[in-house]
């Protein structure tokens, strides 16, 4: 099957900065996908079911907390890996985010080495 | 092709691990991405009314709008290799530009996010680096994450951390890997060599480390050498040293890098060196502080301060005080203006020193403090019971034994002195103004104490107490005494009880005044009972038998003096002392 993976945030950057770390994965196969915000998200994830969403918390346009929520909760789609990304020093989301499904939770600036560790070990690559 | 591929991978991770291997870009990823690749290359074609085809090198087609052979075919080349072909009619030639274009432009993003990626790594590894580093306290610690973090991002085999004493003028190593190649003493046995590395305050790659390698700081295997200094603003503190096998392994970017982690050590370094100094000499103002409170409380005892509940002598205030019962003793040199006179002023306070540094532990060992030295004499106190007292007093004329026996190898005079005990109440209190405190007391005890010590003169006795003390022992039966009256005191209108004990004697006298004491007592009786002559009587009967019985002497000549001249008219029982 077709992997497929998206990445979500409303900073270019960190956007860029992901696929490039990523980017390996598409030798693999995989296909990316990517969203600037939370409702383009949340159509994303509707429409293609991604095995793995990198999803930023703080966001315009239903945040990160809310996809997930919406995601696990209301399309109940619990195959999609979601890894919720917050600035460091706001851990106290942590909670939050396991009350709303989340699966993973790292803090940016994140270490490239392993978010790419991370994504093939649930992508099973 | 693949295996090729793993190759350079491999060979790219082995030179710098934490670098990310750039994909390849294909014909393939650039339209398949969600990017408007497809849309313009199929815009394009409209316009110039192209059918075409693309493929990649193995034929597969990727992107077309008419499946019909064509007769054109042009390469799209990429990196001087073909990517893949557009075939289509002569006008597709513009869809191969347009191909080789965006693979050359895609070629630069991933370039240019590969190198923001990279620095986003550092970004990541400076992070944590700080987080590390606040976390960490002391100077050696800080060295040793620093050192360890350095050679793990550079990759060094060994590698030193060392700081600069300008005290003892050394280096001292604060941490090392691999410690075979810097070894403190030898550095600072070349100190010269390294000095001009280590305080020229700059960092970088060694380009000869031949005369390091001749001095054996490092070792000949040794190929490559980079350093950073440890500074904060423009003072040095030391350096960081790397050193790798592997010859040319440092480059710009490395220098950079352990640039910046010196930098964050240095501050982290000069911070906790500070909190250290600080915390050494917080310490060295608390053992001052501890001396002089140790120093104080020899003034003012501690017990005194306690009796008044408080803990530090910084706690006084002007007025505290406490009320009592204690024991009350006072000690006296007997004939002491005239043993002075034989002493200068030198010998006689020598002489008093030497006396008291002897009497204070005996006091203290009975839960007693000296309260006050009043030159010859000494007055003591006792919160708990009259039998502390009594205990101390007769170790003092013991010790006192002890003192006269080596005064009598040396020729000197034997030193007599009276202790006399009185237990009541007492105030203890701090009186004085804001500016000269002094610990007092104020109790009538301590008068009556001072004159049951005078009485020792008269009665040649050695210790003695009243009534009040002795009502208070409850194991009477341990001690040798003898009551010896009442007596009144000069200035006081009620006369008091007093007691002997002579527990202190030499073991003959002990024998000899416990075999007299029937008599002794009989005498005291019927002298209370104003029988003179029996009195008299008696008393002679212990000094025959006792001629060393001072005290049954003077009952005898005071017996034998009232017999002569006459009962006194006021109360007769009672012996009135003519001096305080």
């Amino acid at each position: 099957m077709e992997q497929k993976l998206l990445i979500v945030d409303d900073e270019a950057h960190i956007r860029m900065l992901l696929e490039q770390t990523l980017e390996e994965l598409e030798d693999d196969g995989v296909n990316f996908y990517s969203a600037s915000n939370g409702e383009e998200a949340y159509e994303i994830i509707k429409t293609e079911n991604p095995q793995l969403v990198f999803l930023d918390v703080m966001m315009p346009k239903m945040n990160g907390m809310e996809v997930c929520r919406k995601v696990k909760m209301e399309l109940e789609l619990k195959d999609v890996f979601i890894v919720l990304l917050t600035a460091k020093g706001q851990e106290l989301d942590r909670q939050k985010g396991h009350e709303v499904g989340a699966d993973l939770y790292m803090t940016k600036p994140f270490d490239p080495e392993a978010i790419l560790e991370k994504a093939k070990e649930i992508l099973g690559l | 092709m693949k295996k090729q591929k793993k190759f350079w991978v491999y060979k790219f991770y082995l030179k710098n691990k934490n670098k990310k291997r750039m994909a390849k870009i294909s014909l393939k990823n650039i339209l398949s991405k969600d990017n408007d690749a497809i849309s313009i290359v199929n815009s394009l074609a409209i316009q110039l009314n192209a059918d075409f085809c693309i493929e990649d090198n193995y034929g597969k087609i990727i992107l077309s709008n008419n499946e019909r052979a064509f007769s054109f075919q042009y390469p799209v080349i990429y990196q001087n290799e073909t990517a893949g072909f557009v075939k289509g009619n002569e006008k597709s030639a513009f869809i191969a530009e347009l191909l080789m274009h965006i693979l050359n432009k895609e070629s630069e993003r991933k370039k240019l996010g590969t190198e923001v990626l990279n620095l986003y790594q550092e970004i990541n590894l400076i992070f944590n680096f700080s987080d590390k580093l606040a976390q960490t306290i002391g100077a050696t610690d800080i060295s040793k994450i620093t050192l360890d973090e350095a050679a793990h991002v550079i990759k060094a085999k060994s590698g030193v951390v060392v700081l600069w004493d300008e005290e003892i003028k050394r280096l001292r190593v604060e941490a090392s890997k691999d410690e075979s190649f810097f070894e403190e003493e030898k550095i600072n046995t070349e100190l010269p060599l390294l000095i001009d590395i280590i305080l020229s305050g700059q960092s970088e790659i060694l380009s000869d480390i031949s005369a390091l390698q001749n001095a054996g700081i490092i070792s000949p295997e040794i190929k490559s050498v980079i350093y950073s200094a440890l500074k904060v603003k423009h003072r040095i503190m030391g350096a960081i040293i790397l050193a790798d096998n592997e010859p040319d392994k440092y480059t710009a970017g490395s220098l950079k890098l352990l640039t910046t982690l010196a930098l964050q050590s240095s501050s982290a370094i000069e911070s906790s060196l500070l909190y250290e100094k600080n915390i050494r000499e917080a310490q060295e103002k608390e053992a001052a502080m501890r001396r002089i409170f140790d120093a104080t409380e020899k003034f003012v005892p501690y017990q005194f301060i306690k009796s008044l509940g408080h803990e530090l002598i910084t706690d006084v205030k002007l007025g505290d005080q406490v009320e009592k019962i204690v024991t009350v003793l006072f000690t006296d040199i007997r004939n002491y203006t005239s043993l002075s006179e034989l002493m200068t002023p030198e010998e006689t306070f020598g002489f008093i020193c030497l006396f008291n540094a002897r009497m204070g532990p005996i006091i203290r060992k009975h839960n007693g403090f000296i309260n006050q030295y009043l030159g010859d004499s000494i007055m003591a106190i006792f919160p708990g019971n009259a039998s502390d007292a009594l205990l101390a007093a007769i170790d003092i004329q013991k010790e006192l034994q002890n003192f006269n026996k080596i005064r009598q190898e040396k020729n000197k005079p034997e030193i007599q002195i009276g202790v006399g005990m009185h237990t009541g109440p007492l105030i203890m209190g701090i009186t004085g103004d804001y500016d000269r405190m002094d610990a007092c007391t104020i109790s009538d005890t301590v008068n009556t104490a001072s004159r049951v010590e005078s009485l020792t003169k008269h009665y040649k006795a050695s210790i003695l107490l009243s009534d009040a003390s002795l009502r208070q022992i409850e194991n009477t039966d341990d001690f040798k005494l003898r009551n010896l009256g009442f007596v009144q005191l000069k200035g006081k209108l009620s006369s008091i009880n007093v007691h002997e004990c002579f527990s202190c004697d030499d073991e003959t006298e002990l024998q000899k005044k416990s075999a007299t004491l029937p008599f002794f007592n009989d005498g005291v009786s019927f002298y209370l009972n104003k029988l003179f002559v029996n009195a008299n009587d008696a008393f002679k009967s212990v000094i025959e038998i006792d001629p060393d019985d001072r005290t049954a002497r003077f009952f005898y000549n005071h017996t034998l003096k009232i017999i002569e001249s006459g009962v006194p008219e006021n109360n007769p029982g009672v012996i009135e002392m003519e001096e305080k």
